[in-house]
């Protein structure tokens, strides 16, 4: 097993489409830690996710998983990998017992032990065919099956969306035990972001096919402010601090880069704390400056 | 080993529906196959052996051919994968793609060899049943079936190789929907480019001295059916066709979405 400081490494990558560009990318994953993957529908989140996969083939660029090539060290990193998808690939004909039996063979470190606890705990039946689960079932049968391999790095596109509160919180309870192992890692897309306020250590928002920015998630929500002001006083706020500004009947909310240097510049003014849906609202409004 | 039973279980387990309704209508065949033999055996008429052996070689080739149709013909695996999001999903799974296509290998040679016993079993059935030697001088009932299943499993086959390649550049539901319809319009197509060809289209003439096929050209077709040096042609054949179907279905196993 090698050595690896950064369970995920993405250099430069860019992927061509008719109409979309994942232009450039460059973010890492640390070990053992969750990584937040944000942004709108149509950001670029999928793509990003099924280039590191090598479901689809990138343009340019590089991309290490647990230290390795993605596309040399394919196998060697397949097996300590898990992926769950927002959709069950599975098979409506099969059971839970029959994954079992799939991915025995498939996985060397597959622990059928601990498969069963997870289908346990979910209260999933053995016998009953997939096709007759609820959504819910489905997406904990999923998880049963990625976290049973002792996979050393959790990739997870959209899979909390369409649940209900209760599951999505024991989900990520159960993410939040997967990590209680400091060589594994996750990184997880989506566009709930309370869910990621919950459990995220990172954020790396992404819009249009680019990275906005990448940092650790308190970090972002500490720099990142909201300064409500008359149309007046916006006119004495240099543009060079704001992201971007939300115009209503009674003033502007103005999101700020850097919360403590606002408070200094602007001291007659209240910056309230932005929430993880804040900043990627004002940041997806940032070419428009002004919206309302 | 693990990994291929396991892959294996999968692909059996998925196309079990398929195989069941396919040996309900190779059952169902045979039995009406197997009926004038049952009564021709039963009438005792040393007379009637000549009929009878017409009988049984007629029935034990048609059950063949179906036989080797069933066997050789696409099982839906690939179809399945693409509409559940398995095909997607099997990218990100340890086995590697020569793997994958080694399994959808084995699993046709599963199925050639279950209802290749399927059809000798019913040419054993057929001489018990009639109650005659099967085995005319010289000619091998078994090779004889065996050709005809093998080169109706050939024939089948080589449309299989074609369907996969053309469905491989399908990632999901909508595009497979697209391609299928695409193909679907081709093969017309290519079928009526076929038929404008001089000598493709003849059934506006007239049949010549009023038999269709003369006795010598059966007789020579019979012979050419039961002989060995056809069998080890038509087994070089099918081997070529494996070949080429796992090479088919590796390509397709490692073809990355565009």
């Amino acid at each position: 097993m090698n050595d690896y400081e950064n369970a995920i490494e993405i250099k430069g990558v860019t992927k061509k489409y008719d109409g979309f560009t994942l232009d450039n990318i460059s973010f890492d994953v640390p070990k053992g830690c969750i990584m937040g993957f944000i942004g709108q529908n149509g950001a670029g989140k999928t793509t990003t996710i099924r280039s590191l996969l090598h479901i689809t083939d990138i343009n340019s660029g590089e991309i290490r998983l647990l230290g390795l090539d993605h596309i040399k060290d394919e196998t060697a990193i397949k097996k300590r990998i898990a992926v769950v998808f927002d959709e069950l690939p599975f098979h409506d004909v099969f059971n839970a017992k029959d994954m079992a039996k799939i991915f025995e063979g498939m996985y060397p470190e597959w622990d059928n032990s601990a498969y069963m606890k997870y289908i346990e705990r979910f209260q999933l039946p053995m016998k009953k065919k997939i096709g007759q689960f609820s959504k819910g079932m489905k997406m904990k049968l999923q998880i049963a099956c990625a976290l049973s391999h002792n996979a050393e790095l959790l990739v997870m596109d959209e899979a909390t969306t369409g649940l209900d509160p209760v599951v999505r919180d024991e989900i990520l309870h159960i993410f939040m035990e997967y990590l209680q192992n400091d060589k594994r890692s996750i990184l997880m897309s989506s566009h709930i972001t309370s869910d990621l306020e919950k459990i995220a250590d990172m954020v790396t928002f992404i819009d249009k096919g680019k990275i906005l920015l990448t940092s650790y998630k308190d970090e972002v929500i500490e720099k990142h402010g909201i300064i409500k002001c008359s149309k007046d006083k916006l006119k004495e706020i240099d543009n060079e601090d704001i992201v971007s500004i939300r115009t209503n009947n009674f003033g502007a909310e103005v999101m700020v880069n850097d919360r403590e240097n606002a408070g200094y510049k602007y001291r007659d003014c209240v910056i309230d704390p932005a929430s993880l849906d804040d900043i990627m609202l004002y940041y997806v409004h940032r070419d428009a400056k002004e919206w309302s | 080993m693990k990994l291929y039973k396991s892959l294996i279980y999968r692909e059996l387990k998925l196309t079990r529906k398929r195989c069941i309704l396919m040996l309900i209508l190779f059952l169902l065949l045979s039995l009406l196959m197997l009926l004038p033999i049952v009564i021709g055996g039963l009438s005792g008429a040393s007379e009637m052996d000549e009929d009878l052996l017409s009988i049984v070689w007629l029935a034990s080739g048609v059950v063949a051919l179906t036989g080797g149709f069933l066997a050789g013909t696409n099982n839906g695996l690939q179809k399945a994968d693409i509409n559940s999001g398995w095909k997607r999903y099997s990218f990100i799974l340890p086995p590697t793609a020569k793997q994958q296509a080694l399994s959808d290998l084995l699993t046709k040679l599963c199925y050639i060899l279950f209802f290749g016993l399927l059809s000798a079993a019913f040419l054993m059935v057929c001489n018990i049943v009639s109650g005659i030697n099967i085995a005319v001088e010289g000619i091998d009932p078994i090779c004889r079936m065996l050709n005809i299943y093998l080169g109706a499993v050939c024939a089948v086959m080589l449309v299989d190789i074609a369907y996969i390649y053309i469905i491989m550049f399908a990632n999901d539901k909508k595009q497979l929907k697209l391609i299928s319809v695409i193909a679907f319009v081709g093969a017309g197509a290519v079928f009526k480019v076929f038929g404008l060809f001089p000598g493709m289209n003849k059934t506006e003439k007239p049949v010549e001295n009023g038999t269709m096929i003369s006795e010598e050209a059966v007789n020579k077709f019979e012979a050419f059916l039961c002989s060995w040096k056809t069998s080890l042609c038509i087994l070089a054949v099918f081997v070529v066709l494996c070949v080429l179907f796992f090479l088919a279905m590796w390509r397709s196993h490692e073809r990355r979405e565009s």
